[in-house]
């Protein structure tokens, strides 16, 4: 998937005056929400559950190294095959290797966010390997050429108008339809039919069971159980934080994911995968070959703060609660992950000089963390890497700060430090502030503070500030 | 007389200091004696938001010399009293004594609706008001301190006044400090919605109890609703206060 982070800005302009996108954000998120609510509800605890999901992910994280370890030597043991990838350039060729050995023409895909982030779909593509998305909104988004507008539901944001006019276009149906349910058959028909001859199927990962060496899936479509049992070769994609250490650790996180997720208990499917098909069996690949792809997160391992970063399952919660996302939308954050656990996790994959505008787009409401089933603290993250960028920390590739900056906080800090310099600042930069007030009300300003004034007023400088009044109210 | 030590946090000070002025009328009233330390200025929550924690852990240690002896600290600023209570702590990781004090302090700091309900058990604070008021939960002070319903209870105390409910009062009105500069295309979409919600909530005043917030709001309102207003709880409960904002 290309990468457009460093676009957010231009991306927020548009999607803010997307009618569409604006219209669809009012009512998705409260509903969302609203089934998160209800699904919570029937833990007898939410709390205790959320606070157990959390201590089991920041396990997993501590014992990371040990426990993919045990799952290797796990799944080994069941008869899959286990590759590593450094990289995405490493994950897409081993995979694209397997395809070519077996003569592939075509892979289907399970929605697979890891898939997006290694850009898996344009390398196949390019080497003429089709890979076709069979999530129907990842089918949507694929033939449109767009990111997930949601990390859940990437094209929950798109109109059934658009999807008929796109299903016409591509000969998915001969008959204009805006009825959702035939416009799903449409895409199911479609599928269905690529389902039948497939050779290869790919999916990503939701949990890794250390102690048993089981990949688990959990979706609502059941295409990605489809993906996995149609083909002879089953290739399963997973970023290495997705073990945990135990069966019961992952159930957990498996009710906690769907309530956090779409408010269900349980998602329609759940499939586990310990290993190929064994010989008294009918069913299922009969070679099962697991990517586990590091992508940069030895390197996040490594930095114990940024470590919590790698607890994420992707829920979404903190997207359908964070009050940015639901005026923007998912497009601006330019890549496979969006909303707050895209603003934690896109500048510790790409960088934090491609990434300045999302960690810092951010009111540090804590919304998202009041939410996290895995206990992150995404403000304490934005303010860390903020730091990290005004240090230019070569290990996150800071950028650095203006000048300007710099040198506004260098002289605000002397003031600070010293109250009669900052009452003194404050009598010498009134008049400069003050310039364009009127009746005690300052409407326009040139200068850096200019995006404030667009649409809002700033009460004039007081004549006396507390400090002065003081003096005054002291005697009384 | 009970001393209780003010922190008035820079943007009260400097733009809005009816507020500050709102709280000491206020804490007298109560028979609290409020000391203001004239040494002080801004607790560096600018710095830490921005990524300058060099200059934040100055800004920590000056307020920590000025206020470090105090039994308790109270402030009309919710946002300000995280910076110190959560934030100081973090600041100082590689610095034991700084942490030490900062950890100290920590429990000490107050914000203004919280001083008054859980420390001084007050709820009815003697004012008045006719008309329907709404409140605004300021993210800081909700989710920060944990604190919401002791504004409710002052406000639900006041003689003459009804508490309306206000649609998603717990969704950020967008302020985030530079947030609200560097990125003003969503910080006003933001802004709109939470003033929608008070148009639509048929209240006669919103009240908050963050000095960001309401420059946000009242920025916005004065601007696009100039007969709408958003006021301070401080200027709300103190008498002679209401026409503050």
């Amino acid at each position: 998937m290309e990468i457009q982070t460093e676009q957010f800005t231009a991306a927020v302009k548009r999607e803010l005056q997307n009618a569409r996108s604006r219209a669809f954000l009012k009512v998705m998120p409260p509903v969302l929400n609203m089934k998160r609510d209800i699904g919570l509800s029937t833990f007898p605890n939410i709390d205790a559950a959320q606070a157990y999901g959390a201590a089991i992910r920041q396990e997993a994280m501590a014992r990371l190294p040990e426990l993919l370890e045990e799952f290797e030597k796990n799944a080994l043991a069941n008869g899959a095959k286990v590759f590593w990838a450094r990289d995405a350039k490493e994950a897409n060729e081993t995979i694209l290797q397997l395809a070519k050995e077996r003569g592939v023409k075509y892979v289907t895909k399970g929605k697979s966010m890891v898939t997006e982030e290694m850009g898996l779909n344009e390398i196949l593509s390019k080497n003429g390997i089709e890979p076709w998305e069979t999530d129907l909104g990842e089918f949507i988004a694929q033939q449109l050429h767009r990111p997930p507008f949601h990390i859940v539901g990437p094209a929950i944001n798109v109109a059934v108008e658009e999807v008929c006019d796109l299903f016409m276009a591509k000969a998915n149906m001969k008959e204009p339809t805006l009825d959702p349910v035939q416009l799903g058959y449409a895409a199911r028909l479609f599928l269905r039919d690529k389902f039948h001859h497939v050779q290869m199927g790919i999916t990503g990962v939701n949990m890794a069971v250390a102690e048993t060496g089981t990949i688990i899936n959990v979706e609502n479509e059941g295409n990605i159980r489809l993906t996995k049992s149609s083909p002879k070769t089953q290739v399963s994609v997973m970023s290495l934080e997705k073990v945990v250490p135990t069966m019961k650790d992952a159930l957990h996180m498996i009710r906690l994911l769907s309530r956090n997720c779409t408010g269900q208990k349980l998602t329609a499917y759940v499939s586990m995968d310990s290993g190929p098909k064994k010989k008294d069996e009918i069913d299922g690949p009969a070679e099962l070959f697991i990517l586990i792809i590091d992508n940069g997160r030895t390197k996040i391992y490594q930095d114990l703060k940024a470590r919590d970063a790698l607890r994420c399952i992707r829920c979404a919660a903190c997207l359908n609660i964070c009050p940015v996302y639901g005026q923007i939308g998912g497009y601006a954050y330019g890549w496979a992950y969006s909303g707050p656990m895209g603003q934690v996790l896109n500048p510790l994959l790409l960088g934090l000089d491609r990434t300045q505008d999302l960690y810092r787009a951010t009111t540090l409401c804590g919304a998202c963390k009041s939410v996290c089933p895995v206990g992150i603290d995404h403000p304490s993250m934005f303010l860390y890497y903020r730091s990290k960028d005004v240090l230019g920390d070569p290990y996150w590739k800071g950028k650095k700060r203006p000048s300007s900056e710099k040198r506004f906080f260098k002289a605000w800090i002397s003031a600070v430090t010293r109250a009669w310099l900052w009452n003194l600042g404050i009598r010498m930069v009134r008049p400069l502030i003050n310039k364009d007030a009127h009746d005690g009300v300052i409407s326009k300003m040139k200068g850096p503070f200019q995006g404030w004034f667009r649409t809002r007023d700033l009460p004039a400088m007081a004549a006396k500030t507390f400090h002065d009044r003081w003096k005054e109210i002291k005697k009384i | 007389m009970k001393n209780v030590s003010l922190f008035i946090p820079c943007t009260v000070d400097l733009f809005l200091p009816h507020i500050g002025e709102a709280t000491v009328t206020l804490l007298r009233r109560l028979g609290i004696n409020p000391v203001y330390h004239e040494e002080q200025t801004c607790c560096g929550q600018p710095a830490i938001n921005a990524g300058y924690q060099k200059e934040a852990q100055k800004a920590a240690k000056h307020f920590i010399k000025v206020f470090g002896d105090d039994e308790q600290v109270v402030s009309p600023s919710g946002s300000c009293v995280c910076t110190v209570k959560y934030h100081y702590p973090e600041l100082f990781e590689n610095e034991p004594e700084w942490r030490r004090r900062a950890e100290e302090l920590a429990p000490r700091m107050f914000e203004l609706s919280q001083y008054l309900v859980d420390v001084l058990n007050v709820e009815d604070v003697g004012a008045s008001f006719a008309g329907k008021v709404t409140y605004h939960e300021s993210c800081h002070i909700l989710r920060g301190l944990g604190v919401s319903e002791q504004p409710k209870k002052l406000i639900k105390a006041v003689q003459g006044t009804q508490l309306v409910p206000l649609n998603a009062a717990e969704s950020c009105c967008g302020f985030g400090g530079e947030f609200a500069n560097n990125f003003p295309d969503i910080s006003e979409s933001m802004v709109k919605d939470k003033v929608e919600n008070y148009l639509s909530s048929g209240a006669d005043l919103l009240l908050l109890c963050e000095p960001g917030c309401l420059l946000n709001i009242g920025g916005f309102l004065s601007r696009n609703h100039p007969g709408k207003k958003a006021m301070h709880l401080a200027n709300f409960l103190a008498p002679n206060g209401r026409e503050g904002q």
